[in-house]
């Protein structure tokens, strides 16, 4: 990204000219840094409140349900956890590119790995959803 | 001396940085994986309720204060890699980046790992 806009900024033809392919790899790079922004806000304001402002084991199931009752608590705790499953898992993804270099052992340690995200998704979604208090 | 060990990269402050994100990454995605499991028992509050008496264990503060680095260089230094890939002249810096964005991350760790492990030497916890 540095390399091209500062090619454009100089006229350089060689990069300027070749128009960047819009690929999964394209998308997953933006979606890493806009995640990533928003995770840096979501993330530390999450563990300021539940760990410096508040000491954890005074985060008991009265603490969660009073705060619950505000459907916006459960909203962001909620993009926490989707957008937090997602940056990681595409993070781990590259992990797993990099160390396993066998086609057939990279497809198993991915489905697993893809497996249990989906399956946290789904289990933490319905704990936030189907709270009563 | 032979070609395996002449090859050896020995890396600069953006191979440190780069290992460290990722080892941070990695222990921060499996953390959520246990929040996750941790707060599916809230619709049982004695079980809830004692796994989070059970945090205020002094390993597991120390444990507490293990994440609030990894979440801290994690985030400081994703902020580093944003900065050096839009804005051109960030790559400049980028090693008084990384120890400006490290030296923060122990600093937040240092004051809020007091703050964290203090109940257990005062004795105001379980």
């Amino acid at each position: 990204m540095a390399i091209r806009s500062l090619a454009q900024k100089t006229g350089d033809s060689r990069t300027s000219t070749r128009k960047p392919r819009q690929n999964f790899e394209t998308w997953s790079w933006y979606f890493m840094r806009i995640s990533g922004l928003v995770l840096f806000f979501l993330a530390l304001f999450h563990f300021f409140i539940m760990h410096i402002l508040n000491d954890v084991t005074a985060t008991n199931v009265t603490f969660v349900a009073t705060r619950w009752k505000n459907p916006i608590w459960r909203l962001l705790d909620w993009l926490l956890l989707a957008l937090g499953l997602l940056h990681g898992s595409n993070g781990l993804r590259f992990i797993m590119d990099d160390y396993i270099r066998k086609p057939a052992k990279r497809v198993v340690v991915k489905s697993v790995v893809y497996g249990i995200a989906i399956i946290m998704f789904i289990y933490g979604t319905l704990t936030i959803v189907t709270f009563k208090g | 001396m032979s070609p395996k060990s002449a090859t050896i990269y020995k890396g600069k402050t953006g191979q440190w940085a780069f290992v460290l994100h990722r080892i941070t990454g990695f222990l921060v995605f499996m953390f959520i994986l246990l929040h996750v499991v941790d707060i599916s028992t809230i619709n049982s509050p004695h079980v809830y309720d004692a796994i989070h008496r059970l945090y205020g264990n002094v390993f597991l503060r120390l444990f507490e204060v293990g994440l609030l680095f990894g979440l801290t260089y994690h985030a400081l230094n994703g902020l580093r890699v944003i900065m050096i890939d839009f804005f051109p002249g960030a790559i400049k810096n980028e090693k008084q980046l990384f120890y400006f964005m490290f030296s923060l991350s122990l600093l937040l760790t240092v004051i809020g790992g007091v703050i964290i492990l203090r109940p257990f030497f005062t004795g105001s916890t379980h």
